[in-house]
């Protein structure tokens, strides 16, 4: 790519949306959703997991909520939101050690092992492919930003 | 280069009614084509049929000489506009006039290059980012032939763009556009019902009522040599004055009224002596001073002209006479008609040509 395409790529970012991190995040909430569904068939009727499972459900409202707001942050080229999806991808990670993990180690006398292998294999996939999405979102919508954040500082240099 | 020939074009509808009759047109490279008509007339019917999005019943269409009668609307390289505007709401200014080369798969930077020249010719550079519901009337319709500019069509479709905008924008808009004939040099076809509009863009005109063509012609020629009847009454505002009289000698007489003719009219009148024929006479052409008498019973003051409404005999009568008047109801003003049209009763066609009194 020479200088003068590299040049207009740049000046379209002043009119076209950053469609592809706010689609990466909004695939990251779809992933995640994918991980819910899992985890809330499981009745293991242990008031340790039912609290946790309470706990996840609260998480996933707040991850979903602040997600999608990257998204149509990240939309826009707003970098805060980058920051935002970072942490939220950091948070999926993390979560894969509270509850899967913890579940799929535990074997109570009523039920057995809390979740099954394959059950585990599928909910951390979820979460490390959710993790990814937020995280890839952030990375480029975060690159993207700061580009045209400069980019525009140059028009404004160029036009005083 | 884009030229335009339609050679017997029918339009028929599945329920049998006839919408266009015969329509034959030659429109010359960088042409603006203005077809002019009142509703239901079949001038939107033609234009649609030439972009493709109706069925020609008869006839045939030909671009640079190639016959496209048949050829789908997305391959006759024609962009249309029309007069709801046709944006996409969801959409930024820009994405709406990038979309049909999107669609195209053309080079995103390519696609920036043509979207940023039409946005600088139309004055819609700072607009880019904004969605069609924070604009004005005025900067949608640009923003829809701003769409048609980037795709760098053959011809370019109008119909009735203006028709959604107030007065005034439509004067701004209007202006704008014949900058933009002037600038793209393109072949243009206008669809309109407002005269103004027709008389003040069109290179040639093509009046029609009833999807029949009256007269296709230079705006002058329209005004100054109306063909018939119907393009004599359609054309010029206010309307013509029309007057059922005798040709009898050496003058016209109409009910309660005479009119004198000169030696020319008279010639051109020679095979109508003793029959009626229709005197038509635009309000602009009626000046003060002269045999005939008006009796008024309005005026409106115009600014640099005044509207005299009143009765030549029994017959209603406006003349548009200059400067600012006060006359009152029953006043009497004394007139003569400085330009006569002269119309066959039963054809309705015009005699000769317009003469000078």
């Amino acid at each position: 790519m020479n200088q003068e395409e590299l040049l207009i790529k740049k000046d379209r970012m002043r009119f076209i949306k950053n469609k592809l991190p706010a689609n990466l995040a909004l695939l990251a909430i779809l992933f995640d959703v994918f991980y819910f569904v899992s985890i809330y068939q499981s009745d293991v009727r242990d008031y340790y997991y039912t609290i946790m499972i309470g706990a996840s459900i609260l998480y996933n409202l707040v991850f979903m909520l602040a997600c999608f707001l990257s998204s149509e942050g990240i939309k826009n080229y707003k970098l805060g939101y980058a920051w935002l999806l970072a942490g939220l991808g950091i948070g999926q990670i993390v979560r894969i050690f509270v509850l899967p993990a913890q579940a799929h180690a535990t074997e109570l006398k009523k039920v057995g092992r809390v979740m099954a292998d394959g059950q585990y294999t599928f909910v951390v996939v979820c979460l490390v492919v959710s993790a990814v999405c937020c995280l890839a979102a952030a990375l480029i919508g975060g690159y993207r930003s700061v580009v045209l954040k400069q980019y525009q500082a140059t028009l404004e240099t160029k036009s005083a | 280069m884009a030229q335009l020939r339609l050679e017997h074009v029918d339009k028929i509808y599945d329920n049998k009614v006839q919408a266009v009759f015969d329509f034959n047109l030659d429109v010359k490279d960088g042409e603006l084509i203005v077809l002019v008509g009142p509703s239901g007339c079949g001038k939107s019917t033609t234009l649609r049929m030439i972009a493709g999005l109706e069925d020609i019943s008869r006839g045939h269409l030909f671009l640079d000489g190639k016959d496209i009668t048949q050829t789908p609307a997305k391959d006759r390289d024609m962009a249309m506009v029309f007069q709801n505007y046709a944006l996409y709401g969801h959409m930024t200014v820009y994405e709406n006039m990038a979309f049909s080369l999107t669609l195209r798969k053309e080079d995103p930077n390519v696609i920036h290059k043509k979207v940023l020249a039409a946005a600088e010719i139309l004055d819609l550079t700072s607009q880019l980012n904004k969605k069609p519901s924070q604009l004005s009337g005025g900067q949608r319709q640009r923003v829809a032939m701003g769409r048609s500019i980037v795709r760098n069509p053959k011809v370019f479709l109008f119909d009735e763009p203006l028709s959604n905008l107030d007065a005034k924008l439509r004067g701004a808009t209007r202006r704008e556009i014949l900058l933009l004939h002037k600038r793209l040099g393109a072949t243009m076809l206008y669809v309109t019902h407002d005269q103004t509009e027709a008389l003040t863009l069109a290179d040639r005109i093509v009046c029609m009522s009833m999807g029949h063509v009256q007269q296709v012609g230079t705006p002058l020629e329209l005004y100054d040599s109306p063909a018939n009847l119907f393009v004599a009454s359609f054309i010029g505002l206010p309307p013509m004055n029309f007057f059922d009289v005798t040709v009898k000698g050496d003058k016209l007489e109409g009910k309660d009224f005479q009119v004198p003719l000169t030696a020319e009219e008279q010639k051109t009148l020679s095979s109508y002596q003793g029959k009626e024929i229709t005197l038509g006479v635009r309000p602009e052409n009626i000046v003060e001073g002269g045999s005939l008498q008006i009796k008024v019973f309005s005026n409106e003051n115009l600014g640099m002209n005044t509207l005299v409404h009143g009765h030549l005999g029994s017959a209603r009568i406006t003349a548009k006479l200059r400067g600012w008047k006060n006359y009152k109801e029953h006043d009497v003003v004394n007139v003569s008609f400085d330009r006569k049209h002269f119309f066959d009763k039963e054809t309705t066609n015009a005699i000769g040509r317009e003469q000078k009194q």
